[in-house]
């Protein structure tokens, strides 16, 4: 059987509104160009993030409605905290809001000014929390991530050469942690594979650097390993995921990407002294370290994704559905990363408007672009989001300019999708008229989410 | 027993069981916990009047609205009702949603003060006064005397004194206080209201000396219900009326919602002037998420801007401030040394009074609250010593005339014969008092000690 079915049915939907071009023309213009500044309402298909916006199962319903509300010691933090545990296998559980709390946390506690942290590629929130604490934030992909075209199955990866070089260059007085995303979003939603991680592994352990792991996409990461590193394919996912764990010192987990959860986080770490220093500054920012500000509800709730998110037929489900729409953009001949990622398509927008140089934002022309012709919402991942340098305020072209599709989880259907391909294929089409953007005003941190935009002539 | 002038609002559609402990359980349980209420787990515990922070019981329109999040990243269609509901009842034109309270407060503190700055207020709040502290301010009290006498029966316990506030601007100059930081129903001080006479006189006073006035408006609600009971000319006002009132007089806002609009989640900051909303939004993001949202979900928001439209209704306030008056009254009949007038929250045990033989240094109301546990599985917070924490600068434990065990009421969770057994407890705990002893720290937490502090026995 060809065709992907999906391991779940439809049990409660919410109705999507419809607009015309002429409006989405006005709705854009009025956003100032800017998707993250429209109205949700006015978006119809909306893959602006898989984060949070995912499909709970019936089970995580009534996990919500099981909630214990309670100030200190609920039961539903024993219950969420059991299920962290139970796969990510870190003595120390610490819960905050969401991921980039997690990280605030960690780069707080561990990042001195002028410190490296390596990774193989920081996403936005990751980066912005290491340069907030005036960090330097170095990404060392591997090689492969480089050619968009290439069908190498990890280019997640991190460039183990680069690292031994910084390490050897700096040591632990200069790299207060190594870092490794998985999957690596900014880079194509690329995995890592265990072989990678086992060598950063040894050389952070042989440095003495503490090893932590961005572990929001942790399930997919781990069944792309068991389907393209022959040592796994039979072992069962959430055996790769405990195994994969068990190379770090810790992690950040943003629970609104692979927990299917609406909103949630944690931290964890096998450090006693550092997770009692981490506590201390959870309870001012965050919350009493038992619910650490998480309504009971949303403990539960993750409890419950957590168990289901490493359900082989799911992952088998969203790999094969995200591989899809790129396989059918590659046969289409629009320039799309390959291979296939896990949870978002990512679109060369530099190889789509070939026209538009890096600084007038190839990637947010685009998106402007596809929203109009089919109220498609996706986020630039190129100059506008990383091009800044928030200290020397300097602009430079990103490595690529992408446009990211996001998928969240057990939402679309498939003619969402064939929808979806249908109007990338008309901006296609008409590409050659599509025109650069420039910034009109921007924040110097993360620029991307409030940044005003106007068209070039 | 005064006669029945209020009854519920509300009949009961959904409930979570509790469990029962023997003496012996909780015993265990207690020492466990390092005599530390905190560190209870929740099943551990019958009547739970920990805080009424996130522990209400939401209606079955903020269930609905529970179902009725939008979930996208950037501009739900929750987070516009909820700003718009802010502007309609609380008069604040942006709104900045987050987690909870202490992110707003944390947002607020960095980009308001600078280091040197002084910023006074009407008693300290234990998170309130570390964000500041932490920007680089040093927190002044101005409250009234009054408010440190637990004996004293003044209606507005919380207003402010204007003659240390004009000492304070003497001594520093208006360059150095950023802002004034107003509580409505303080809760340090027991649940203890502003009247609108003095937010009034307290406005002209910031007008005149161009500074700003910040409202930590957490449990306004129970404020304008005291002030419509209490202050002449406001007797035909509604509590919305009055709530807006409040609101208006003020700049900008601190919101735990977690408290008067009765969602498990959520809080926000919101202001009048354009520039600190930008200011706002560029800060939210680092912190806590876009500024759509803020770190909390999409369903949050919707029950949160329906908890503000429930938490403003006469009937509703009537019969929460009504149950913790009942609960005090009750208490006083009996004899138990409480702090009055009773507050809005939760009704406050006087420790000093009630464990004389106790000294301050051995955290009488700690171990109240840890012997009230034993005695009926009941969860109370202590207020005293161990939570008004160290000087930053000399090392010294700040030394507060009340020492109290807070009994917080959460909202429409617990019912008239809850509140019976909180009596008898109470009463059962009053007459075995010599048996109490005082408490050592063997861990005491660097900031915020009173969460996770640890404590044994002294035995005599």
């Amino acid at each position: 059987m060809k065709t992907i079915i999906e391991p779940f049915r439809i049990k409660m939907v919410e109705p999507i509104k419809l607009t015309t071009r002429e409006q989405r023309e006005r709705l854009i213009e009025e956003a100032h160009f800017n998707p993250f500044l429209l109205a949700a309402e006015d978006v119809i298909i909306d893959l602006l993030t898989d984060s949070g916006t995912s499909a709970m199962s019936s089970e995580a319903w009534a996990a919500i409605m099981r909630g214990d509300e309670s100030y200190a010691g609920a039961r539903s933090w024993y219950r969420f905290r059991d299920a962290v545990k139970d796969i990510f296998g870190f003595e120390q559980v610490i819960p905050t809001h969401q991921g980039r709390a997690a990280e605030h946390i960690l780069f707080g506690v561990l990042v001195q000014p002028g410190q490296i942290v390596p990774n193989n590629t920081h996403f936005d929130t990751t980066r912005a929390n290491v340069e907030y604490n005036g960090g330097v934030a170095l990404d060392l992909p591997c090689a492969e991530s480089r050619n968009t075209e290439s069908d190498f199955p990890f280019k997640g990866n991190m460039d183990i050469e680069a690292l031994e070089t910084v390490v050897a260059e700096n040591g632990p007085e200069k790299i207060p942690l190594i870092m490794v995303t998985v999957t690596n979003n900014s880079g194509g939603g690329q995995p890592v594979s265990m072989a990678n991680i086992r060598e950063i592994s040894r050389i952070a352990r042989s440095a003495g650097i503490p090893f932590y792991i961005d572990a929001c996409r942790f399930a997919e990461n781990a069944h792309f390993i068991k389907r393209y590193e022959p040592e796994f394919e039979n072992r069962a996912t959430i055996d790769i995921a405990r195994e994969l764990f068990s190379y770090a010192d810790g992690c950040t987990m943003s629970a609104k990407k692979d927990a299917f959860a609406n909103i949630g986080g944690f931290l964890c770490t096998n450090d006693a002294e550092l997770a009692h220093r981490e506590r201390n500054i959870l309870i001012l920012t965050e919350g009493f370290p038992t619910y650490g500000g998480l309504a009971g509800r949303d403990l539960d709730a993750i409890a419950v994704g957590l168990r289901e998110i490493l359900d082989e037929d799911y992952l088998g489900y969203r790999l094969d559905s995200t591989r899809y729409v790129v396989n059918h953009l590659v046969e289409a001949g629009i320039p799309v990363v390959t291979p296939a990622g896990g949870h978002a398509i990512y679109i060369d927008a530099g190889r789509f408007l070939p026209h538009i140089e890096a600084l007038h934002y190839p990637g947010q022309a685009l998106a402007v672009e596809l929203y109009i012709e089919g109220g498609i919402r996706g986020v630039e991942i190129g100059s506008v989001m990383f091009g800044l340098d928030p200290h020397t305020g300097v602009e430079r072209p990103a490595r690529i300019e992408l446009l990211r599709l996001a998928v969240p989880r057990r939402v679309y259907t498939q003619s969402h999708m064939d929808y979806l391909l249908e109007a990338i294929s008309l901006v296609w089409e008409r590409r050659n008229d599509v025109r650069g953007m420039r910034i009109v005003e921007a924040p110097p941190f993360l620029r991307h989410f409030t940044a005003k935009f106007e068209r070039r002539s | 027993m005064t006669a029945r002038n209020w009854a519920e609002p509300y009949k009961i559609k959904m409930v979570e069981l509790i469990k029962m402990t023997s003496r012996e359980d909780r015993l265990k349980a207690i020492r466990e916990a390092g005599y530390n209420t905190f560190l209870l787990h929740s099943e551990d515990v019958y009547i739970d009047l920990l805080t009424d922070s996130g522990t209400g019981a939401m209606s079955d329109r903020q269930w609905a609205g529970i179902m009725m999040g939008d979930e996208a990243y950037a501009g739900s269609r929750n987070f516009y009702r909820l700003r718009d509901t802010v502007e309609e009842y609380y008069s604040y034109r942006f709104t900045v949603p987050c987690h909870q309270g202490r992110g707003a407060e944390n947002i607020l503190s960095q980009i308001l003060i600078s280091p040197g700055d002084y910023v006074p207020g009407n008693m300290y709040f234990t998170t309130t006064r570390l964000h500041q502290e932490l920007a680089g301010a040093s927190f002044v009290d101005v409250i009234i005397d009054e408010a440190h006498d637990a004996e004293s029966e003044h209606p507005f316990k919380g207003n402010v004194d204007f003659d240390k506030l004009d000492a304070l601007l003497d001594e520093v100059g208006g360059g150095k206080i950023p802002y004034v930081c107003i509580a409505t129903c303080v809760n340090m001080a027991g649940g203890q209201p502003i009247s609108l006479g003095n937010l009034k006189q307290l406005r002209a006073w910031c007008d005149k000396n161009d500074i700003m006035l910040v409202h930590d408006m957490t449990r306004v609600a129970e404020n304008a219900h005291f002030i419509q009971q209490r202050e002449e000319g406001y007797q035909d006002k509604t509590v919305r009326e009055i709530v807006y009132e409040i609101c208006a007089l003020t700049d900008a806002a601190t919101m735990s919602a977690k408290k008067d609009a009765m969602v498990n989640i959520g809080g926000f900051l919101a202001m009048n002037d354009a520039k600190f909303y930008e200011k706002a939004c560029g800060l939210v993001v680092v912190y806590e998420g876009l500024h759509t949202y803020g770190g909390m979900a999409g369903r949050d928001m919707e029950a949160l801007a329906i908890g503000i439209t429930e938490s403003v209704q006469d009937e509703h306030i009537h019969a929460r401030v009504g149950q913790v008056q009942y609960l005090g009254r009750r208490l006083r009949e009996a004899g138990v040394p409480i702090v009055n007038p009773i507050g809005g929250h939760a009704v406050f045990l006087n420790a000093t009074k009630m464990l004389p033989d106790i000294p301050q240094d051995h955290f009488p109301a700690q171990a109240l609250s840890a012997a009230l546990y034993v005695e009926s599985g009941i969860r109370s917070m202590e207020r005293g010593i161990v939570s008004a924490g160290r000087d930053k600068a000399t090392g010294e434990n700040y030394r507060p005339r009340l020492e109290l065990v807070r009994l917080t009421i959460p909202r429409r969770v617990y019912t008239q014969a809850h509140m019976d057994v909180t009596v008898g407890a109470v009463e059962e705990v009053m007459a075995r008092r010599s048996e109490i002893k005082g408490l050592r720290f063997t861990y005491e937490p660097e900031v915020l000690r009173f969460f996770q502090a640890r404590f044994e026995q002294i035995e005599q």
